[in-house]
């Protein structure tokens, strides 16, 4: 069998050429498809890291803008500036003489004050993407363009 | 020939698509490695090699007890550039944005910018500005002139600021500003919190940095643990009744031309500090020029944190003056040796050790009972009770139950312990027992004797005082109960000095008194030691009194010190108790004293 086989490849050697080149072709196809796929997964993790940085950024961002908001709130309803609000709008601290006191049956006094849980620190990565990682070769050319315009002037 | 040749064309043109995007790449590579940011990934490489890093916690926040806030952190931004991101339009027009915004000299910036960091291995830089000395601080802007920047950033037709980059970092905020200033304490720029309760519970507050591994490229950004922020404090002070005893203080201030005041409010059923004015003021918003006047300076807080009187409530020391007298009374009365109507002959002077007392006024007072010896303030009676009714030993003992000597174990930072000789002290003479009757030649902290008084109000418990109310971090909230630090004298002597002391304010402290509700009370007026004896001119003028008499909700000190337009605390302290009385048993709902009889009768 093996002699008959000899003998066919010596009366056609493109046989064995055919061989060789399928062998070769189906292992680059199975590389690239191996390849192709890793390249996709590293792309999608990258492209959702990515998301996963923007939208950090973005919550640091929102928390930043509500802790802003929520010290102005308190600035602007100090004691002080109360007061002044409500001297302006015509009214005036009440004497004793002022008050009557009224007995409320089963009158329940209102709960103390609970303040909120403290909220859990963002994680945010300082200053943000370099522009060494998110400029693309776009970027980089019109850069180059807008300074050689400038040197130019 | 056509036919033919398309084909050709056709794999021509995809093949200079293919060898274009190849080449694309290969130039993006290229500049990667060796373009101008290859030294940003070197730097950035560098950095990866510690792999770890520590995240800092967000500071808590501070509430009063009806939820105002008094301490919060705000976003402030530092201006750092990215150097190669520079280009020359760009370096004059931050230096120009920068230089007319944040009024900054235009020349200082630019040649920060066009310096040549990459040469130093520097490629992004934070901006500075030069403060006094040449010393180069930081420069940092708020969140509505980083909006701007950021505004800027995306306009095409703004100015051009590529390379500007704002990067926030948070601030501590107290939106109240000075008011309650020196109970707050302040945090510095490195994120420490020092005296009053942001010193106390720095590290409760600061909570705990955490360590994460770092990942410096999208796919190793893994969603990391998010650090838990510090604890959130609720404070038992009342921001409105902060607000009233500041500004009553201030005015009383003013009236009177003291140097300095304070006035605190307690209640004495659970210790809790309702409200601690201190003036002259401290901003915690701007505590730089404050530390200056005190001779220190920011970069040595660390070391010189100890030595520093921040709060006088419980670091500065005084002579309490006559308004100890209710101790020495209390003492007496509750050891039995005396009683409220026990008579006494003022002669004007008795030798206690060698040394002759006299009254204030220098005056012989006849006879009188223990009430008129309260009422008029009569050092030679409270001299006679304590050496030849009480007796040293007693006497000390009950001091040192009222708490003398030693620290309440307030929540605040920087509290001290008084001094008190005891006749186990090799310097104690039998003088001193004369002399600390009536509050001289003993040094007490107002928190001391606003928490022993305190004990007289409230059936004679003592209760240590305290600031914060409840913690609550992120496993929920927790109440701490009021610490009871002992009982000095009995429920029934201590109703004793109570009533006697509610017929006293009708005689000496008449000034006192608020229409509608019994109050308890004493006046003081101390001298101040110097190191030649005591001072001639100066007085610390005092009162200190508690109501409603018949169910005590508050117990009010008020000190003004070295009062110009009298010296007496009967005329200086005394009305500013009364206003202060008349104000909160308005905002503490209490009823006057018909009414809750009326209520009890009812009942």
């Amino acid at each position: 069998m093996k002699k008959r086989q000899k003998q066919a490849f010596k009366i056609t050697p493109w046989r064995s050429h055919l061989r060789v080149t399928s062998r070769t072709v189906l292992t680059a196809i199975v590389l690239l498809i191996f390849g192709g796929l890793y390249l996709a997964v590293n792309a999608r993790v990258a492209g959702s890291g990515r998301s996963v940085l923007i939208m950090q950024m973005e919550r640091a961002e929102l928390q930043r803008q509500i802790s802003e908001l929520t010290a102005t709130l308190a600035e602007l309803t100090t004691p002080e500036r109360m007061l002044e609000r409500a001297l302006e709008l015509g009214f005036r601290p009440a004497e004793l003489g002022d008050i009557e006191y009224v007995v409320v049956a089963e009158y329940v006094p209102e709960d103390p004050f609970v303040a909120p849980k403290p909220p859990n620190s963002t994680t945010e990565r300082e200053g943000g993407l370099s522009p060494a990682y998110t400029e693309t070769l776009g970027d980089w050319i019109s850069r180059l363009v807008s300074q050689g315009s400038e040197r130019r002037q | 020939m056509i036919p033919t040749s398309l084909p050709y064309r056709r794999v021509s043109v995809l093949l200079a698509i293919m060898a274009m995007s190849a080449l694309a790449m290969f130039i993006q590579l290229i500049r990667v490695q060796f373009g101008p940011y290859a030294p940003v990934f070197s730097t950035w490489i560098e950095a990866a090699e510690d792999t770890e890093a520590e995240i800092e916690p967000v500071r808590g926040l501070i509430y009063d007890r009806d939820g105002d806030l008094l301490a919060t952190n705000v976003p402030m931004y530092y201006l750092e550039v990215e150097v190669f991101q520079l280009t020359q339009a760009s370096r004059k027009q931050i230096a120009a944005v920068l230089a007319r915004t944040l009024v900054l000299p235009y020349e200082d910036l630019y040649h920060q910018l066009t310096a040549d960091w990459g040469s130093l291995g520097q490629y992004r830089i934070r901006l500075t500005r030069e403060v006094n000395g040449g010393e180069r601080w930081p420069i940092t802007i708020d969140q509505v002139a980083a909006d701007v920047l950021k505004g800027f950033l995306l306009d095409p037709e703004a100015p051009d600021l590529s390379g500007l980059k704002p990067v926030p970092a948070p601030k501590r905020e107290y939106p109240a500003s000075a008011l309650a200033g020196h109970v707050l304490g302040f945090v510095n720029q490195e994120g420490k919190g020092y005296f009053g309760i942001e010193g106390f519970y720095d590290n409760w507050l600061g909570g705990k940095a955490i360590t994460v591994e770092r990942g410096f490229i999208p796919p190793e950004a893994r969603i990391q643990p998010d650090t838990p922020a510090g604890v959130n404090l609720v404070l038992t002070l009342d921001l409105d009744i902060q607000q009233m005893i500041d500004d009553i203080l201030r005015k009383a201030m003013e009236d009177s031309g003291s140097e300095a005041g304070q006035i605190i409010v307690m209640d004495p059923r659970n210790g809790e500090i309702l409200g601690m004015a201190i003036l002259p003021s401290l901003d915690p918003n701007n505590y730089e020029p404050w530390l200056a006047e005190l001779g220190v300076e920011a970069e040595d807080l660390e070391t010189e944190e100890d030595e520093l009187v921040i709060n006088p409530a419980v670091g500065g020391q005084f002579e309490p003056g006559s308004t100890f007298k209710i101790l020495t009374m209390a003492a007496a009365i509750d050891a039995g040796v005396i009683e409220p109507d026990d008579l006494f002959i003022d002669r004007g002077v008795i030798e206690v050790g060698g040394v002759k007392i006299r009254n204030w006024n220098g005056g012989a007072w006849g006879p009188q009972t223990m009430v008129g010896c309260l009422q008029h303030s009569l050092n030679v009676c409270l001299a006679y009770v304590a050496s030849e009714k009480l007796g040293a030993a007693p006497f000390y003992e009950y001091l040192t139950a009222f708490g003398m000597g030693r620290v309440t174990g307030i929540d605040l930072s920087g509290e001290v312990s008084g001094q008190m000789r005891t006749p186990r002290h090799p310097e104690w003479t039998q003088a001193d027992l004369g002399t600390n009757s009536f509050g001289q030649g003993i040094s007490v902290t107002p928190v001391q004797l606003i928490a022993a008084i305190g004990a007289v109000a409230n059936e004679g418990v003592m209760v240590q005082p305290h600031i914060v109310r409840a913690v609550v971090g992120p496993e929920g909230a927790y109440w701490p109960k009021p610490t009871t630090l002992g009982r000095p004298i009995s429920a029934e002597s201590a109703r004793t000095i109570t009533e006697m002391l509610a017929e006293s304010v009708e005689g000496e402290a008449r000034y006192a008194q608020v229409n509608g509700y019994e109050i308890a009370g004493k006046t003081g007026t101390a001298q101040i030691p110097t190191e030649s004896g005591y001072d001639e001119r100066w007085t610390i003028a005092s009162f200190i009194g508690w109501g409603p008499v018949s169910d005590p909700r508050f117990v009010v000190l008020v000190r003004l010190d070295k009062p110009e337009s009298s010296p007496w605390g009967s005329v200086v302290a005394a009305p500013v108790f009364s206003e202060v009385a008349e104000r909160l048993v308005a905002m503490l709902e209490i009823p006057p004293d018909s009414v809750r009889e009326q209520i009890t009768a009812g009942n």
